[in-house]
């Protein structure tokens, strides 16, 4: 057998390559690209017939500048990035000697794999759209490397190839979908170390004056949120992300030094872990899932206090919730809030330790200025109300372009020179004058407010909705959320930043294409961000709960005995969907009753000994039949006749030839 | 053991596909199974199921189940592109012991429906890839080494394809009611003596021109003619001198004798027998063949021919 490609197949092979590597050139390193094109030109050569085979030494030659190009750029080994440039390399490599279906099917079987690694990478809908025809392509090739050489050309061997692989696909989505929703879901077995030149996005773990202004340009999604109840207000939507404890005197950051994300899940399982029993859950609650974009860092997102979360998370002592892992894709999280819930009203000492501390020296001015004020307050919430009414009446500024602060004393150059600032000086300048006032107080960044999306009904948080605030804590009523930069802007809470920062022009100043700004357009943008997010929910959020609770709605309580039926039945009918589209269930073509005739007129002779053999013609077999059964020679004959008549003359009423045909028949047997 | 099993397993599929002239290959008939490119995308299938589940990545379950389904439709596939095929046997071609019959086939397919890479094979023998795309019927001819003189009866023929995906191979296996005659296998050069004349007389033989026996008729003198020979009554008429000649009367039947054969050994002496129907078949000679229990007048010509050579192909052959 002729296991060698043909030119179509070769064709086919070097499409599918081209096709499943060109996602990849996004996310790793762009030395790839002049081997791999390099790889693809000297195939279409030996192709062609312009060059042969590459000998040994060229394939060394090309083996060492993809090994050391790997060594040189820096990968981290294992990692995600590593593998994929490796089996990349592999693939590329590997077309420059395929000759047999072997090979072919080892590259193809590789181009199936990266397809799938690529949504490592991205799970957007646009990835995945694309991922669906480079498995159009790799299926056509898989055909294309099979067929030997057809009477096909090549043009019409691509129409068909590709038109059989779309059929072969499509019908193969039903089962696929069946798969995907009984297929057990198990916990991850062992964990690889993902992606280590994927970017963070969003949210820091420390907050230096001009880092969430930062955020405030970007339009970029950080989740999206679907309420089970009723939607809270906008200017309740104080999404919690992280709190911020330790300031330097420049910067604000979780603790006193840096903790990686590994020190920081030890600290949340132990003394900083979450107490449920140091929180008194009152009030309404509001139940949402939220889906987060990939960030690369593990903070979640929600209205404090959480009281039930649904997932692998994290919680800790400060009523934040955090992932596991960096989020490396999009995660969902279902939880119910109780924003009216108190909060530790009963302080323990190591939280106040933290919400109490300063650097030793710096910031004299605003040291200054609180001592003062805090003498001329008298309580707590009058202190709080007096430096909230000195924002909002010496003519503080709310900016998305404050000016520099300088590296030292950077609260006393707000406070007193600058005056101009986005919400993070606010809360840090706010949290320094509770503290150096003996206040327990900590600066909490998330999202405040979010876009609401009437046709899809859910909100979407965007990166510009990044805000700080903070929380005091007061005896006998615990943690007080308080937000200074609404003694300056208060819209910035109600209508969220574009509005807040109007007079400035400066929202989305430097995206100038973006299709906010023009109305018709932001309508089709939020539909397709509709799309998107149900995309998210109800594909990538397919989990173990989700397909636990779709069973249930569907099956009721689950048996196995019932999930099997189900799916068993699910099988069956695909199988038979199968058969239909094939047209193999059909019967076969019902014979017409002179040809029927004809055939038994057949049979019933070579019983008597005249056996037709193929190919004989009627009339040349009656002529031998008759000479071997002179008996029947007329019959034969007349049979004949009428059966020819029948099938190149064909009379208007065939019944009665065809009642002939029986009556002769009847005389033979 | 091996052997007993191979011979049960050759009687069931006997019983299941019976050898007939014309085969259409329905479900009764094929067999299918995953080809070993199959496993190879099993692994495939099993490595990204492990990924999904490391990275909880619902696209990559998806690549995974989807690759599943697709081997899964495959069967189905690669079945129907077997199915509905018709097998005619068409004959075979009659040819010497030890060189290669010729089995030609018609294959026929549905109308609606058109087949790719289609093989027929015959184990460790000859083998034939076709596609029936525009064409409704093609014949394809197979050859099969031949051992001995008699019938040639075809062996199972595997018909099988891979189409599309080359993940499955559906194959069956096919017996044809067809038989072709397997001559002996000629000697290189014929024992001499046999098949001369007898040297029986009869009046419808052969005249053996420069004879001594009978008259036949006067021409011209020539030079060197010997005077017993010159015409001498012809000579006092005419004046000129004219030549007598003679012919010798041979039989026209040149037989090929079996007993006259003095070498020992039934295969042998037919080896013989047919180089000596060849030759004088080539010489376009009237030949007739004399075997124990068999004997075929004398005659010229293909058919003839034919005749002679199946008589010895099936010498001692029990007849069916």
């Amino acid at each position: 057998m002729n296991k060698q490609i043909t030119y179509t197949g070769m064709i086919w092979l070097l499409a599918a390559q081209l096709v499943v590597m060109l996602p990849f050139l996004f996310d790793l390193p762009l030395w790839l690209l002049p081997v791999l094109l390099l790889v693809a030109w000297w195939r279409l050569r030996v192709l062609a017939g312009a060059a042969s085979q590459p000998g040994n030494v060229v394939k060394l030659l090309l083996i060492g500048l993809g090994v050391g190009g790997l060594l040189l750029s820096g990968l981290r080994f294992p990692s995600l990035d590593a593998m994929a440039t490796l089996l990349l390399l592999g693939f590329a490599f590997k077309s420059l000697e395929v000759v047999q279906r072997r090979d072919a099917i080892v590259v193809i079987f590789i181009g199936y794999f990266l397809v799938a690694l690529h949504f490592l990478y991205t799970q957007s809908l646009m990835a995945a759209l694309y991922g669906m025809v480079s498995m159009v392509v790799l299926t056509g090739a898989l055909v294309g490397v099979q067929q030997a050489i057809t009477e096909f050309s090549t043009g019409q061997s691509v129409r068909f190839n590709l038109r059989l692989a779309v059929f072969m696909l499509l019908q193969c989505l039903p089962l696929m979908m069946v798969i995907f929703v009984f297929a057990p879901r198990i916990a991850p077995l062992w964990s690889i170390p993902l992606a280590s030149g994927q970017t963070q996005t969003g949210m820091t773990d420390r907050m230096a004056p001009g880092d969430i202004e930062k955020l405030g340009k970007s339009d970029e999604l950080a989740f999206r949120v679907t309420f089970k109840g009723k939607r809270p207000a906008q200017h309740e939507l104080y999404w919690q992300g992280l709190v911020l404890n330790h300031f330097d005197g420049h910067e604000w950051r979780q603790f006193d030094r840096d903790y990686d994300v590994y020190q920081l899940k030890t600290a949340l399982m132990s003394h900083y872990r979450w107490q449920p029993e140091r929180m008194q859950v009152q009030g309404n609650p509001v139940a949402y899932e939220a889906v987060y974009e990939t960030s690369g860092q593990p903070w979640l997102f929600t209205l404090s206090p959480a009281v039930e979360v649904e997932g692998d998370v994290l919680r800790g002592a400060d009523y934040r919730v955090m992932a596991q892992e960096a989020l490396q894709a999009p995660f969902l999280l279902k939880a119910v809030s109780y924003p009216a819930t108190q909060r530790d009203v009963a302080l323990p000492e190591y939280l106040r330790t933290l919400a109490l501390g300063l650097p030793s020296t710096g910031d004299k001015r605003s040291r200054e200025l609180a001592q003062r004020l805090r003498g001329e307050a008298g309580g707590e919430q009058a202190y709080i109300d007096k430096v909230l009414a000195r924002f909002h009446d010496q003519a503080f500024e709310y900016t998305l372009n404050p000016p520099m602060l300088g590296g030292r004393d950077t609260v006393d150059a707000f406070l007193f020179d600058s005056k101009r600032g986005f919400c993070a000086h606010y809360a840090g300048s706010f949290v320094f004058l509770m503290r150096a006032a003996g206040i327990p107080a900590r600066v909490v960044v998330g999202y405040q407010g979010g876009e609401w999306n009437a046709a899809g009904q859910y909100l979407a948080v965007h990166q510009y909705d990044a805000h700080a605030w903070t929380e005091v804590w007061l005896a006998g009523r615990g943690w007080v959320r308080v937000d200074p930069t609404t003694a300056v802007a208060p819209s910035r809470v109600e209508q969220g930043l574009e509005v807040a920062v109007q007079a400035e022009g400066s929202f989305l100043a430097d995206s100038v294409l973006s299709a906010r700004k023009i109305p018709w357009l932001n309508g089709i943008r939020q539909q397709l961000d509709t799309v998107q997010y149900g995309w998210r929910r109800w594909v990538l959020g397919y989990d173990r709960e989700e397909q636990a609770a779709l069973l249930k709605s569907v099956l009721g309580d689950l048996s196995v005995g019932k999930v099997a039926l189900f799916a068993g039945g699910l099988f069956a009918a695909i199988g038979l969907f199968w058969l239909l589209a094939l047209g193999m269930a059909q019967r076969r073509q019902p014979e017409a009753p002179e040809h029927r005739l004809y055939r038994h007129f057949c049979e019933a002779l070579a019983k008597r000994g005249a056996r037709r053999e193929p190919g004989d013609a009627p009339g040349a077999f009656a002529h031998q039949a008759a000479e071997h059964l002179p008996a029947l020679a007329e019959v034969i004959r007349e049979f004949t006749q009428v059966y020819e008549g029948i099938c190149y003359a064909p009379p208007a009423d065939g019944r009665v030839a065809t009642r002939r045909l029986k009556t002769l028949l009847g005389k033979i047997r | 053991m091996a052997n007993a099993l191979r011979a049960q397993l050759d009687g069931w599929l006997r019983q299941r596909l019976p050898s007939a002239r014309e085969t259409t290959l329905n479900q009764r008939k094929i067999f299918i199974v995953p080809s070993n490119t199959a496993l190879g995308l099993v692994g495939v299938i099993a490595l990204l199921f492990l990924l999904g589940i490391n990275f909880q990545n619902s696209l990559v379950y998806i690549i995974s189940f989807w690759l599943l389904a697709l081997l899964l439709l495959n069967i189905f596939y690669t079945w129907r592109n077997l199915a509905g095929l018709t097998l005619t046997a068409m004959g075979v071609e009659p040819c010497f012991a030890g060189e290669k019959a010729v089995l030609e086939v018609e294959l026929s397919r549905p109308v609606k429906q058109t087949k790719y890479a289609l093989e027929l094979a015959w184990k460790g023998e000859d083998q034939v890839q076709v596609d029936l795309i525009s064409a409704q019927t093609l014949r394809v001819k197979l050859s099969h080494s031949t051992e001995g003189r008699g019938y040639f009866k075809p062996p199972r023929l595997q018909v099988s394809t891979r189409y599309p995906t080359g993940l499955a191979v559906a194959w069956s296996y096919v017996y044809l009611d067809v038989q072709g005659l397997v001559y002996p296998a000629p000697v290189e050069k014929a024992f001499q003596p046999i098949g001369q004349s007898h040297g029986v007389t009869t009046d419808d033989g052969l005249e053996i021109a420069g004879g001594t026996s009978d008259f036949s008729g006067v021409r011209d003198y020539q030079h060197g003619d010997g005077p017993k020979r010159i015409h001498w009554a012809k000579f006092a008429q005419t004046g000129k001198l004219y030549t007598k000649t003679f012919v010798d009367y041979a039989s026209h039947d040149l037989w090929l004798d079996w007993d006259e054969l003095p070498m020992p050994g039934i295969e042998v002496r037919l080896s013989h027998l047919c180089r000596k129907v060849l030759d004088f078949h080539q010489e376009q000679r009237q030949y007739g063949l004399k075997l124990p229990g068999k004997v075929i007048a004398p005659g010229k010509g293909e058919a003839h021919k034919a005749r002679c050579l199946q008589a010895l192909a099936l010498f001692g052959v029990a007849s069916e």
